[in-house]
């Protein structure tokens, strides 16, 4: 044994192997979560179940996004305590994950295998992927406006309004607003793929997939999830983006009619 | 054979040298004439027998390391055109179709060079003792007849006895790094090397006993987590190592021994 044994030596195994579990739940899960209710701007006029059927299928969406947002904030349960768990994972996923990937020498131009790529791609992703999860809720969940263009502050009651304006960086798009729009789109498939990925890697850390056969199979069904994921994600990041935030304000209106103000644009 | 039936034809090694530990490295060039079947053995031996760079200036001849010449030693390991293999078994046609082309040789970059393209494997050795790569037999009194391996367990187990140690699944792979520092090897990665061989043995009905043993090892810093599933090994290995399979293999059994450990003690 070397002389100086640090926390992280002493506790290897189970430091390790958290880290892996932490990215499967909960942070794997919330993703999924999270992109099917972001992706309901796409389809949720299908979720209204014939309620509101004078909404087009845009009004839909953001009709369905908007009651969403709603039962989240005050129909879950203990949201404090499920943010708390996920900033916590996070925050230790990203931190054990970044010591890790430091201990790692990329050779992809030497040895440019599928599988040494994908090694590559899930550091990269990770760095890349901490950026924009701390910009994503520095912006909209700790509201940190002025890391947004065009300032719009998010809120819940204007939900899809706020969201669009904050990707467009203002009513309509701007400059600096189609380059957060592009941030989001990398930022989500980057995070996506490294969900994807991550699920590929861990079968093996765990010892569940050993043989090449079964890592090939696993592997299909990682990244059919992965396809799937993705979809949702650019359903998301597209659709919010393409919404017309005056639209959105339209309907938001009309679902909240007690809402205490319009938000305000400065 | 037509493509090398061109008569004097010649080929230029770019070697990476070095005087010794420690020592800066250097680049120097040598022609050497090839006939059909040379190999990189064949051309570092005529720049023994010969050693002048291309520019004419005299210098001393290429250490180089090996054994066999027939792939099963590891000793001759070394990068050539930036990809690590066995020189004894790198055909020069293989590389080169013209005449006076370059190849590359460099000494393998995770292992201390001890001169030009000789570099010390002691590590991977040392290794092999920490997780008790062995049978254990000896003692004091004859333990009598072993359990008998079932053919289905020797098959699996014989490809994983074919590791020669050359050190190509470290070389190519990107966590495990150069540790010239000996302290720091038993919290250093070990690599793919090591997992193959913790599951040949753990593979074996005697040498089971010391499974717990190995995978305490193998848990701690340097152990089987910290592999990042890039799986260069098994793509660099000469002997066709199923090597991520013994990554997965030890993974699992390491994820039960934890367990156990945890619930039993």
């Amino acid at each position: 044994m070397s002389q100086q044994t640090t926390f992280l030596d002493r506790h290897h195994f189970l430091l390790r192997r958290l880290h892996s579990l932490s990215g499967i739940v909960p942070i794997g899960l919330f993703l999924i979560a999270h992109l099917t209710t972001n992706s309901s701007i796409l389809w949720g006029k299908l979720g209204l179940r014939g309620e509101h059927p004078e909404f087009s299928w845009s009004q839909g969406g953001a009709a369905y996004f908007a009651k969403e947002v709603v039962w989240i904030n005050e129909q879950v349960p203990h949201l404090f305590l499920i943010e708390l768990t996920l900033w916590l994972s996070i925050g230790f996923h990203a931190v054990l994950g970044t010591i890790y990937a430091l201990t790692g020498r990329m050779n992809t131009s030497a040895y440019p295998y599928g599988a040494n790529k994908r090694y590559r791609l899930q550091r990269a992703s990770g760095y890349i992927g901490i950026l924009f999860i701390f910009y994503h809720v520095a912006t909209l969940r700790w509201g940190w406006t002025f890391l947004i263009p065009g300032g719009t502050a998010w809120s819940h009651n204007f939900a899809s309004s706020t969201l669009a304006a904050a990707l467009r960086g203002g009513e309509e798009f701007t400059a600096m607003g189609m380059v957060v729009s592009a941030f989001y789109f990398i930022g989500v498939s980057l995070l996506v793929f490294h969900f994807a990925n991550g699920l590929w890697t861990a079968a093996i850390t765990w010892g569940l997939t050993v043989s090449r056969a079964a890592q090939q199979r696993w592997g299909y069904v990682c990244a059919g999830l992965g396809a799937g994921l993705m979809a949702m994600a650019w359903a998301s990041v597209i659709g919010f983006a393409m919404h017309s935030p005056a639209a959105a304000r339209e309907v938001e209106t009309k679902m909240h009619p007690d809402a205490a103000a319009m938000p305000q644009t400065p | 054979m037509e493509k090398t039936a061109a008569a004097n034809r010649t080929v230029r090694l770019r070697i990476k040298r070095c005087d010794g530990p420690g020592k800066p490295s250097r680049w120097e060039e040598f022609r050497v004439p090839i006939e059909p079947g040379s190999n990189v053995i064949s051309c570092l031996q005529a720049v023994a027998a010969n050693p002048v760079t291309v520019e004419g200036t005299q210098t001393t001849p290429v250490v180089w390391d090996s054994g066999c010449l027939e792939e099963v030693c590891g000793a001759c390991t070394m990068v050539i055109n930036g990809k690590v293999r066995q020189s004894c078994s790198c055909l020069i046609d293989d590389y080169v179709t013209g005449n006076d082309d370059v190849i590359t040789l460099e000494p393998m970059s995770r292992f201390p060079v001890v001169r030009d393209l000789w570099v010390d494997r002691a590590r991977m050795f040392h290794n092999l003792k920490r997780i008790k790569a062995w049978v254990p037999l000896d003692g004091t009194y004859n333990l009598g007849p072993g359990p008998r391996e079932d053919a289905a367990t020797a098959e699996r187990r014989y490809v994983l006895s074919t590791c020669m140690t050359c050190g190509c699944c470290l070389e190519a792979c990107p966590q495990f790094d150069l540790e010239p520092d000996p302290a720091t090897w038993d919290t250093s990665f070990v690599g793919a090397q090591v997992f193959g061989q913790a599951q040949l043995f753990n593979d074996h009905a005697t040498s089971r006993q010391h499974a717990g043993e190995r995978l305490d090892v193998l848990m701690g810093p340097g152990g089987i987590n910290d592999c990042g599933n890039a799986q260069n090994c098994v793509q660099v290995c000469p002997k066709h190592i199923p090597l991520t399979q013994a990554i997965g293999a030890i993974g699992r059994a390491a994820t039960i021994h934890a367990f156990v450990r945890f619930f039993r003690g």
